[in-house]
């Protein structure tokens, strides 16, 4: 099957600033992916390369077997930038109108409307409209389309909590349909949330790549906490599985590589009390991958 | 593209600044001089009908000028952008551009004829009104390919500016403020070096001659071909980069 998307050691250098630096990916019909990373890790330069914006200095993109602007001229892709595009003296039916009239096999304007939220608005001049009510418009542009692919590029940037949740409610609603996804954020729980996969971007790499559960596993560690007053940490650090103690009062504690063999080696060897195991949440791995690449 | 086609000509009169100033301009000049200079014959035409046409050029190009800015305004907002992201193939976002351009010729060429004909008693036959406004029109070509030039090199901040100060240029040395014939030798050799200027004698030589002028028509054409080139050349530049 040919893949929706296929990225193949794409690098891009601004001046003296490498954006992406061989970047590979794949992504097969009908997933969700998100593209996770902190801000300047490449995700918009990526984004602009796969949807042939910019020219990559080496490497390819190809988006249904074909170079990127042959797909976008059959339609196949909606996309939605992270700011401008919108035409201000328009009215919110006009611009979906005119997006809608660009694409060949595009859907019921008065439908899209609904679906996005916009129809109390239709008639309003986009200039009047509000951030997250301008980000809903960009999102029935794309959506019009009707295409196999819709790419979004921190398609929540800049709104509050409750137009995000609202944006991510209907675009959940549309992916449902068998559509292939590709957003890229720096929110980490848009990613957990939304995402059936999860690619880390970092330095312009991808340096994990899977399902929320296997990111965290690849950070992996979970913390042992305990109540152990007057602990003797040295002796602690040196328990087998244990990475790193720290006290806390009478708390201890323990980030482990292998908390089983932690936990029977402190419950034998130390009166520690009140013990409790967690998993490393995703955001501990997120912070976890970020740092790595400062080091 | 038919859609879109429709969509920027709803879109024309929103554009209230460049519709309004494009027809006040000259309607205001056209007032004044055209006034002072009433009943005043120059080499056998009627001033005030000569001032007219001229000042009726003057505004077709401000205002199919200030059309091709706004290329320049939807570049500075990312919208070219977008429609990158669509179906719809650049040069077809430049052929509406200029297609609207021209269209945009045609309103200040109407308010200075009526002004000219109801304000200034401008008496002219049937065939010599239409061929003088066929001449400012199909004059108005060149300027929309410079007009899609500026909205490509301009930003949306320098745009107004580079525009006016084009135009405003254009109109001095052309002779479209001051006449041809009044102007000392090196002036009219410099007049002569702008397309401004063989607009005012396409549209002016029916005053004169009762028809087109020939050399006109052919120059501007070349100024039509060359700007389109360049116009060409740039609109290339900007959708091969980011």
């Amino acid at each position: 099957m040919t893949p929706t998307v296929a990225l193949r050691g794409l690098t891009k250098a601004y001046g003296r600033v490498t954006a992406v630096d061989g970047l590979d990916l794949t992504i097969q019909p009908g997933e969700v992916v998100a593209l996770l990373g902190p801000n300047g890790a490449g995700k918009s330069t990526t984004i602009d390369m796969l949807l042939g914006l910019a020219r990559p200095d080496t490497g390819t993109a190809r988006l249904f077997g074909m170079p990127p602007a042959e797909a976008i001229a059959a339609g196949k892709v909606g996309a939605l930038l992270q700011s401008g595009g919108l035409l201000p003296d328009l009215t919110v039916r006009e611009i979906v109108e005119l997006s809608a009239a660009l694409y060949a096999g595009h859907r019921s304007v008065p439908d899209v409307l609904t679906r996005a939220g916009l129809t109390d608005v239709a008639g309003r001049r986009v200039a009047k409209l509000s951030g997250g009510q301008q980000q809903r418009v960009r999102f029935a542009m794309a959506l019009v389309a009707d295409p196999d692919l819709i790419v979004l590029d921190e398609p929540t940037t800049g709104l509050d909590v409750e137009a995000r949740r609202s944006f991510w409610a209907a675009m959940r609603e549309e992916s449902g349909h068998g559509r292939t996804v590709l957003f890229a954020t720096h929110y980490l729980e848009e990613a957990d949330a939304f995402a059936d996969r999860i690619v880390f971007v970092r330095a312009g790499r991808v340096v994990a790549d899977g399902t929320a559960a296997q990111i965290k596993a690849q950070v992996s560690g979970r913390t042992i906490r305990a109540t152990l007053p007057g602990a003797d940490l040295n002796a602690l650090a040196a328990l087998p599985g244990v990475d790193e103690v720290e006290s806390r009062g009478d708390a201890v504690l323990l980030t482990c590589r292998d908390s089983d063999a932690a936990l029977r080696a402190l419950v034998n060897s130390t009166p520690a009390y009140d013990i409790e195991v967690t998993a490393q949440g995703l955001e501990e791995a997120f912070v976890a991958l970020t740092l790595e690449g400062a080091k | 593209m038919k859609t879109y086609l429709i969509m920027e000509l709803k879109r024309l009169p929103r554009n209230k600044r460049v519709l309004i100033f494009s027809m006040l301009m000259p309607a205001v000049l056209l007032l004044v001089f055209g006034g002072l200079n009433k009943g005043q014959d120059l080499n056998g035409v009627d001033a005030s009908a000569y001032i007219m046409v001229s000042l009726g050029v003057f505004g077709s190009m401000t205002s199919v000028m200030g059309r091709g800015g706004s290329i320049a305004v939807e570049r500075g907002i990312g919208w070219n952008r977008q429609l990158r992201l669509t179906p719809l193939r650049p040069s077809r976002y430049v052929v509406i551009k200029v297609a609207t351009s021209l269209l945009m010729a045609i309103p200040p060429l109407v308010v200075v004829y009526l002004i000219g004909a109801l304000g200034l008693g401008v008496h002219l036959s049937a065939a010599t009104w239409l061929l003088v406004f066929l001449g400012s029109w199909l004059g108005a070509l060149p300027f929309a390919a410079l007009g899609v030039v500026i909205g490509y090199v301009a930003t949306p901040d320098s745009v107004q500016q580079i525009s006016a100060l084009l135009y405003m240029l254009l109109a001095a040395f052309g002779g479209l403020w001051v006449p041809i014939e009044v102007m000392p030798r090196l002036m009219r050799d410099i007049a002569e070096l702008t397309p401004a200027y063989w607009v005012g004698q396409l549209a002016r030589n029916p005053l004169f001659h009762g028809s087109l002028d020939a050399r006109g028509l052919l120059v501007l054409l070349a100024w039509a071909v060359g700007l389109g080139f360049v116009a060409l050349r740039r609109f290339r530049a900007d959708t091969a980069k980011a």
